[in-house]
């Protein structure tokens, strides 16, 4: 088959899947069956992205372009796929981490009742087929359709424990705030569009400062970048499979994959990417810190993947798309790992907070090697994945002489080694805690998927050669001045980690200094940030609401009154104050019959 | 029926509609009204699907009245909106109004007939008598609920119609007393004379004169204040009708006065139209954010949709129109849907308090699914018709170099989603009242009706084409004739 076909098996098998589990509600809430139906989707998807990179990059290299006309009036436009090397890697990934987290989900979500069971997995299948629209999209305006509905999917999957009222609110926020935040992408294909007559990729224009500028805006809220990263802490209410393919994996990706897919735009901005490059660096350095000092495992992990999409972003803003892009591929492998070895600890004990683990690791040597082996690559520690594409990032960053930005990262990478350390000791070594005593190992339906994400996260980084090569870039590994200092940074912060919260327990003076900040960060200040972000908008309304009623009204009332003497005899009516309603009426005749003489 | 008469042929046709559902009347008992509901719903199916096989084109009265593709497009809009009301509102009157059925079909039967004889006029006169045809009607229908219900509701219902009769005369007043100047001024009441009429201050005057009293028909900002109240009175089916049909209507006659007989003054016209639409779309988002009342908050739901609408007529292209076609059978379709299903939740209930919706999902999933496409489709998101109707509003704001129009509309989008969420939060989150938690009793035929908007919502979202082509060609025709 050709790579097309297949890409278009991947596409539809998901959706078929949704379909099937949408319509056919008793299917659907058999549960087990119901979620092989989907597991079993999720696994031809996978086939067909192997089976496209399998068949050789030469039917890759020009890049397989199959659409239909869909709009013929109005802006014309087509639906339908692209195959390249970009996109059929992105397909790749996005299956193979949807395969191992649905699987994965089997064993976890065990004890939830059938009919919920059911539900989750259609929202899975929907998940994999709205991501896979974006990432197979022959132009923007499909990707931003894929956009929209990787959105509305993960509002579905977060608020899956509707029963918890913060999983629900947290549902609402996310999908506000990154909605707000599509709003760049709208205007930004309007623009386009406006200028340039079509929604391409590749499309050469004058105003494309501002159509990236739109839809980097875009970008900030569904990667998580400062200040729209709001949402992605709050995100981590629901089930934690779905945080590791949502909120770590692949959609918090499609903000860095748009960019990288949109590159010929791109590149027409040099100030877009420089202010990328900033704000990437200091949401890397700015997440980072407050990962240091949070004590849910979930919100280290959340807070992580805003600091290493800050990594991505900067690449990107430093115009070296394929470290950017590389990074997304180490991280979707070893970030999902993590998620889901987390899972697999949360399980066990039935707790979130670090303090209730501890230990662990006596328990559940699985659970813990793999965690351990996702930490090792997050950290950057060589051979291991995170190590060649922080590397490459640093280096593509020096060489763009954005210094203050490297600074940023440099930090960020002392600090992401540290939090891990520390993660890892609180979680897995140290006293037990009550609730660890019974802890004890999964099943192979949650080990098999872990298994295989922790090989790719040993091996990944060394396919970066082979990856810009499929995506047309060139790369080899090679020793720099700046690469090494990041990884002697790393090490160094996995050396205070272990001291801090090793067995020496060292630091105790700088530990309970932090204590206080720690509660700050955690408690007061992304609650007040996100609380002013929020309430902002109700605060306008009501004002508005005040003004209407109060200002508006009277106004109304009082020229109403000079206009119309003789309406007073109106309020015999006892109709309310339909006067009211007819002087508001004049005023605004009175305003457009001045502004048409005085004109 | 002379060839004359070709292009008023579907509402001749109406008309007999009408005086049959009088006569009919005549025969019934008052437990058997209820078909006249039915009958009403077929004579608009009849009409509609006749709509397809007839020819009206050609003009009519000396060319007061021209048929075609803008007004059938119009028409066809007006005979689907119709049906569906009739469907809709078949088993809530035939509870509530058991005597006054016969009544409620006809006055809507001829409040539609003078919808459909709006677009095609080309005469000022026509043009107002056919406004008048529509307007005096809903003003009895949104009091319809005054006599029959003792419970302290007949006085909101007398004092919503009372408001919409009070208001709309004042604003009748001022559009009549516009168009007289505008006939002294240019010397004409044909829409071609008007173009070729000269500039004065005093056509000026009229021309915004008239401006004000249409807009107080589709509601835009400062003269939307009657919406919310006459739509919390008036009975929920009857507000589906209320929401969208009189809307087109008045955007129809909007578009034959400005963008048509004013097309060459639209330098003057143009930025008061723009400064009305900003304002209708600030004040219409943001005043639907603090509603408790989900029929209230749709109410500004609607006046904010309006200012979208406003947007495209200001742009006063041939595109725009089209675009503004679309977005009327999109808006028509997601907010008729919207408003059945409220009824169907709220029941007897006149106030529909947001409360109503907890654990609707759980007990109707169905429905409650219907809903949340429906507030979807309102709120813009891709995959169903509100989100192409914003987009192609967009980027025609944008071609016009509107952009922070684009910019101010989009936003507010986002604060759309907010309150359209609160309604979704409510169904799908908060658990049932206790004493709320059987499933929603739905009459088949308001499950018709929701099902066909569904179908049109999720059709027009997933193959736009053929009715934004549709629409671009019958604003072509428009602007052309």
């Amino acid at each position: 088959m050709t790579p097309s076909t297949l890409a278009l098996l991947s596409l539809f098998v998901p959706l078929g899947a949704a379909v099937l589990l949408g319509l056919l509600g008793p299917l659907r809430r058999t549960g087990r069956p119901a979620a092989f139906v989907s597991v079993a989707g999720a696994l031809v998807a996978l086939a067909g992205a192997v089976a496209i990179l399998a068949g050789g990059d030469a039917a890759l290299k020009p890049g397989a372009h199959l659409v239909w006309g869909w709009l013929s009036a109005g802006p014309a436009t087509a639906v339908g796929i692209h195959v390249d090397g970009t996109s059929a890697w992105m397909l790749l990934v996005v299956t193979l981490v949807a395969t191992c987290v649905q699987i994965y989900s089997l064993g976890y979500l065990h004890d939830e009742p059938p009919a919920a069971l059911g539900r989750y997995f259609t929202y899975q299948s929907l998940f994999l087929f709205a991501m896979n629209t974006l990432v197979l999209a022959p132009n923007l305006l499909q990707a931003f359709l894929g956009w929209e509905l990787v959105g509305l999917v993960s509002y579905l999957l977060i608020g899956f424990y509707f029963r918890k009222p913060s999983a629900a609110k947290a549902a609402v926020k996310a999908f506000w705030v990154t909605k707000f935040a599509d709003l760049g992408f709208l205007i930004g294909l309007v623009t386009l569009y406006a200028k340039t007559g079509a929604f391409e990729w590749t499309a050469v224009t004058p105003v494309a400062g501002f159509v990236t500028l739109m839809l980097f805006f875009a970008v900030m809220g569904k990667s998580a970048q400062f200040p729209l990263h709001i949402w992605l802490p709050d995100a981590m209410e629901g089930p934690t499979p779905v945080s590791a393919l949502l909120h770590a994996a692949t959609m918090v990706a499609a903000g860095v994959f748009l960019i990288v897919r949109a590159e010929p735009l791109f590149a027409q901005a040099p100030m877009t990417r420089e202010i990328m490059a900033y704000v990437g660096g200091f949401t890397a350095l700015f997440a980072a810190c407050i990962a240091v000092v949070q004590t849910d495992i979930k919100k280290v992990l959340a807070y992580s993947t805003c600091s290493q999409l800050g990594y991505m972003v900067t690449a990107l803003g430093a115009g070296d798309t394929f470290a950017g892009y590389f990074h997304l591929s180490t991280h979707a492998f070893f970030k999902a790992l993590l998620f889901l070895g987390a899972g697999s600890l949360i399980h066990a004990v039935h707790s979130n907070e670090l303090k209730d683990m501890g230990g662990l690791f006596k328990k559940m040597p699985f659970s813990g090697a793999v965690f351990i082996i996702g930490a090792v690559a997050l950290a950057g520690v060589p051979p291991f994945a995170g190590f060649f594409s922080k590397d490459l990032i640093l280096e593509a960053v020096e060489h763009h002489h954005l210094y203050v930005p490297l600074a940023a990262l440099a930090i960020a990478a002392f600090l992401t080694a540290f939090y891990m350390t520390r993660t890892v000791m609180m979680a897995l070594f140290g006293a037990p805690s009550h609730a660890a005593e019974h802890a004890h190992e999964p099943g192979i339906d949650m080990k098999l998927p872990l298994g295989v994400l922790a090989l790719l996260a040993i091996v990944a980084g060394f396919g970066g050669s082979w990856l810009a090569g499929l995506t047309g870039h060139e790369y080899a590994f090679h020793f720099t001045l700046v690469g090494g200092a990041g990884t002697a940074i790393g090490l160094l912060g996995i050396a205070t980690g272990f001291w801090m919260f090793g067995p020496a327990q060292g630091g105790a003076p700088i530990k309970r200094g932090m204590a206080p900040v720690g509660v700050f960060i955690r408690y007061g200040l992304m609650d007040r940030l996100s609380t002013v972000a929020y309430g902002l908008m109700l605060a306008v309304g009501a004002i508005i609401a005040w003004i209407d009623r109060y200002v508006i009204d009277g106004v109304m009332n009082w020229s109403g009154w000079i206009l119309l003497v003789g309406g007073r005899r109106l309020r015999g009516l006892q109709t309310g104050n339909v006067q009211d309603y007819v002087y508001a009426v004049a005023l605004g005749i009175v305003v457009l019959g001045a502004w048409g003489i005085l004109r | 029926m002379s060839p004359d008469l070709q292009p008023l042929l579907l509402d001749a046709l109406l008309a007999g509609g009408v005086l049959l559902l009088l006569v009919v009347d005549l025969f019934l008992k008052d437990t058997s009204k209820a078909v006249l509901a039915d009958l009403t719903a077929l004579i608009f199916v009849g009409l509609f699907g006749l709509s397809f096989a007839v020819d009206t084109s050609g003009s009519a009265f000396d060319g007061a009245y021209v048929g075609g593709e803008w007004p059938l497009f119009f028409k066809r809009l007006f005979f689907a909106i119709g049906a569906l009301t009739a469907l809709g509102s078949r088993d809530f009157v035939a509870e509530r109004f058991m005597r006054r059925q016969g009544e409620f079909y006809m006055l809507l039967t001829s409040c539609v007939l003078g919808m459909t004889l709006l677009p095609g006029a080309q005469n000022l006169v026509l043009l107002l008598v056919a406004f008048e045809l529509m307007g005096l009607p809903l003003s009895m229908l949104a009091a319809w609920a005054k006599t029959e219900d003792t419970k302290g509701q007949d006085r909101d219902a007398a004092e919503g119609g009372m408001k919409l009769y009070v208001v709309g005369a004042a604003s009748t007043g001022v559009t009549f007393f516009g168009l007289s100047l505008v006939y002294g001024m240019s010397g004409h009441l044909d829409l071609a004379g008007l173009a070729a009429a000269p500039g004065s201050p005093l056509l000026t005057l009229g021309m915004f004169l008239t401006l004000a009293g249409m807009s107080f028909k589709i509601g835009a900002v400062p003269f939307h204040m009657w919406v919310p109240d006459t739509y919390q009175a008036s009975p929920t089916p009857f507000v589906a009708f209320l929401s969208v049909a009189p809307k087109a209507a008045g955007f129809a006659a909007l578009a034959a006065v400005f963008v048509k007989g004013f097309g060459s003054a639209a330098a003057v016209w143009a930025p008061a139209l723009l400064a009305i639409t900003t304002l209708t779309l600030v004040i219409g988002n943001l005043m639907a954010i603090p509603q408790s009342n989900v029929k209230r908050l749709l109410a500004f739901s609607g006046v904010a949709h309006i200012g979208y609408m406003l947007m495209a007529l200001a742009i006063g292209t041939g595109e725009a129109t089209g675009v503004l076609l679309f977005y009327l059978a999109g808006y028509a379709a997601t907010n008729i849907g919207a408003f059945l299903v409220v009824n169907a939740v709220g029941g007897r209930d006149a106030d529909v308090d947001i409360g109503l919706f907890n654990g609707f999902s759980r007990r109707s999933p169905g429905l409650a699914a219907c809903l949340l496409i429906f507030l979807l489709s309102l709120a813009g998101i891709p995959f169903v018709v509100g989100f192409w109707a914003k987009l192609y509003v967009f980027i025609e704001a944008w071609r016009a170099g509107l952009g922070w129009l684009v910019f101010l509309g989009a936003l507010l989008a986002v604060v759309g989603l907010w309150y359209y969420l609160q309604i979704a939060y409510a169904a799908y989150i908060r658990p049932p009242a206790a004493d709320r938690e059987q499933p929603v009793a739905v009459d088949p035929r308001t499950r018709l009706a929701i099902g066909v908007c569904l179908v049109a919502v999720i059709g027009m979202g997933a193959w736009p084409s053929p009715f934004i082509e549709n629409a671009l060609a019958a604003a072509k025709a428009f602007i052309a004739h």
